[in-house]
């Protein structure tokens, strides 16, 4: 089954993949974010034709406890963050209790 | 618990076939859990340079679409990428890792040639063309990032459940059959000796039994002979 990417977060950042042929996209403007963020990102991860989310690094403060941990666990679709962040913070501490070290930790410091 | 268990020689031989497997079972639970990490961290190493491309093509995308909306201003940027008309779409395959089903993102349409885009050559300028082709260069790297990172989570979720099996049988499980085992054995035995001590106590209430008979059989010989010597002296006196 195809399935399509969708982008979530402020009109400023989802023009740039429309430009790119995104259709799916749910604009929300940054004073709305702390109300509006977590229904957008429910509604796209309910969708079954979505395969991939983008989201904004910084949007995931914006998301309530459990959609984030939502974001930070689901599969399908996959949530990919790109922004300031390494964008692993969830990853990062599911490695952590997996295998019972930070492995990202040295990769870190390496960038500073 | 130990004592829950009743003491005999068929649950011994139950439990034993349990340690059995659960042995084996430890050691190739354990054989994955190490073989699912090795694997983890083949993805790892390939998700940290997927995702130094990924941020390098979102700060290039960022730079780009910033002058185009300095240069044609956000109305224009907005409009040609509302006139897009071919969409971009992935469909998943699966592999499997180590009984891990992991996707392989197949995507189509990302890339696309100045004509395909649909928002006309002539109304818009070069720097919108430039801003359009770093986000499709950016959609292929979300795209990798998104099959790498699935992998990831994946793996992790499949380590995590392994780990805890191993864990489960070789702190919970293992424990408290070996614990029945020995109680169990101690039990035989002490039952054993108990029987051993009892046949001996019975040999010797046998033993002693036959020799109270012995020594009233002996006596009361040594008693007749006597009776037949009075009888026979007092026949020649009569």
């Amino acid at each position: 089954m195809s399935q399509e990417i969708a982008v979530v977060g402020d009109p400023e950042f989802t023009t740039g993949f429309r430009l790119a042929g995104v259709r799916r996209f749910e604009n929300v403007a940054d004073e709305q974010k702390g109300t509006e963020l977590d229904d957008a990102v429910t509604t796209v991860l309910d969708d079954e034709g979505v395969g991939i989310v983008v989201m904004h690094d910084d949007d995931l403060e914006h998301l309530s406890r459990n959609v984030r941990q939502d974001v930070e666990t689901s599969v399908e679709p996959v949530v990919v963050t790109i922004g300031s962040g390494t964008g692993g913070g969830g990853l990062r501490d599911q490695i952590k209790r997996a295998i019972g070290i930070d492995l990202m930790e040295e990769d870190e410091e390496d960038n500073e | 618990m130990a004592e829950d268990v009743k003491p005999t020689r068929k649950n011994l031989m139950e439990i034993e076939d349990r340690i059995d497997l659960s042995e084996r079972g430890h050691g190739t639970l354990e054989k994955k859990r190490d073989g699912l990490i090795m694997e983890f961290m083949d993805i790892l190493d390939k998700a940290q340079d997927v995702r130094g491309e990924l941020s390098d093509d979102y700060e290039e995308a960022q730079k780009k679409i910033n002058m185009a909306r300095a240069m044609e201003g956000d109305v224009a940027v907005r409009g040609a990428a509302a006139a897009l008309q071919e969409h971009p779409e992935i469909t998943t395959e699966s592999k499997n890792i180590m009984g891990v089903v992991v996707p392989q993102i197949e995507s189509s349409r990302v890339s696309k040639s100045l004509d395909e885009r649909g928002y006309g050559i002539m109304g818009t300028s070069a720097r919108i063309d430039e801003a359009a082709e770093a986000y499709e260069d950016l959609l292929e790297s979300i795209i990798l990032a998104a099959e790498v990172e699935t992998a990831m989570k994946k793996m992790l979720r499949e380590i995590e459940t392994t780990k805890r099996r191993v864990n489960a049988l070789e702190f919970k499980l293992l424990p408290e059959l070996y614990e029945n085992q020995e109680y169990i054995e101690q039990k035989l035995e002490e039952q054993e000796r108990e029987e051993t001590f009892r046949l001996k106590k019975i040999k010797e209430k046998k033993e002693q039994e036959e020799r109270e008979e012995r020594e009233a059989e002996a006596d009361a010989a040594a008693d007749e002979p006597e009776m037949e010597q009075a009888t026979a002296g007092g026949v020649p006196g009569n």
